[in-house]
């Protein structure tokens, strides 16, 4: 990991940033009450990322029925965000940090780009307190998760969070 | 459980929480509507507070909000889908796909009846409207809301299409009580 802070069992900062269309979100109010999947990309235009949301949307199609939420975060405009948002068929919510303030607070840097200066690609999976159940470094494409082990973190999270996993009696 | 509720009133209800008068801007050929203008009035109660009232996500309403243009979406009397139906779920598929609006709420009634959506902005053009994927399901109308009735729903974090327990309106995206934003 680029930041050992940001391992399993710790909180992840509740960091503000605007979102595709310009609104200021807080990450525990995207959050709500339910399992989040926290994205941190390069940009639009890289097709490592492009490969990567294409399995993504095909995951929203479950997370949709399943009450797992979706962010994801690069240093791209909300415009830009919000067009490549539109053409992947996202349906999540999509966070600018253009001025990169949070890229460096988090040390999520990927500081061999020099030319975008972007995050590195590492995927979170939270509980809705923010705190940290799962991390992977997506340096290397083969380090992102893939669609079975979201599915089995959220599928954790699920059952520790919701009182009723086990189906109530009569 | 409080939830909050609307309804189409001739005159104000002096029990409401908000309300707002109402100017109907232009009519879908295919409505059975049957309200001139008059006034959209929301509680916060327990139960149905007056006969046709449906419920509405608590976050819509506020009592001093901006006037506002608004899409309209009503079921013809008697007229209902469940929440469940396909359609509906491809109608919120597309409210999350697109630009957020200011204001987005399903009507539900009972425990899974959908029987409408409003959709709104605060500011002075409602062309942003005409794309509703709402009224591909029941005839929409565009009205003018006066001040004192709508808030802001904050936009719908997505993909999450399912309601927070049954009888719910969608956006409301916290299983528990519903409580307004504001008040």
């Amino acid at each position: 990991m680029v930041n050992a802070e940001l391992a399993p069992g710790r909180r992840f900062p509740d960091l503000c940033l605007p979102d595709h269309v310009g609104n200021e979100r807080r990450l525990s109010d995207l959050a709500g009450g339910d399992p989040l999947l926290l994205h941190f990309y390069r940009g639009w235009w890289c097709p490592k990322e492009q490969a990567y949301f294409r399995k993504l949307v095909r995951l929203q199609d479950e997370a949709e029925v399943a009450y797992s939420r979706f962010v994801s975060v690069s240093v791209d405009p909300p415009g830009v965000a919000a067009a490549f948002r539109a053409g992947l068929g996202a349906r999540w919510t999509f966070l600018s940090d253009e001025g990169r303030t949070w890229v460096h607070e988090l040390g999520l840097l990927e500081t061999t780009d020099r030319t975008h200066e972007p995050y590195v690609p590492t995927v979170f999976v939270l509980e809705p307190s923010l705190c940290i159940h799962a991390v992977f470094n997506g340096y290397w494409f083969w380090g992102r998760p893939t669609n079975e082990e979201l599915r089995q973190a959220f599928r954790q999270i699920t059952r520790s969070i919701r009182p009723d996993w086990e189906v109530p009696g009569p | 459980m409080s939830r909050c509720w609307i309804a189409l009133t001739s005159t104000p209800p002096p029990d409401a929480t908000a309300v707002a008068a109402i100017t109907w801007a232009g009519r879908a050929e295919s409505s059975a509507g049957d309200v001139d203008d008059g006034f959209l009035a929301a509680w916060e109660a327990k139960d149905e507070p007056v006969t046709g009232a449906i419920k509405i996500d608590p976050r819509a309403i506020d009592p001093d909000g901006a006037a506002a243009w608004a899409s309209l979406v009503l079921a013809p009397r008697s007229a209902w889908l469940l929440f469940d139906d396909v359609a509906v779920s491809h109608a919120i598929r597309a409210v999350l796909a697109a630009p957020p609006v200011d204001v987005v709420s399903t009507f539900v009634t009972g425990d899974d009846r959908f029987v409408g959506a409003i959709t709104a902005v605060h500011d002075d053009d409602p062309t942003r409207l005409r794309d509703d994927p709402f009224a591909a399901i029941f005839p929409a109308t565009l009205v003018r809301v006066g001040p004192g009735l709508l808030g802001t729903t904050p936009a719908p974090v997505g993909p999450v299409i399912q309601r927070y327990g049954g009888a719910n309106p969608w956006p409301w995206d916290r299983f528990g009580e519903q409580r307004r934003a504001h008040g």
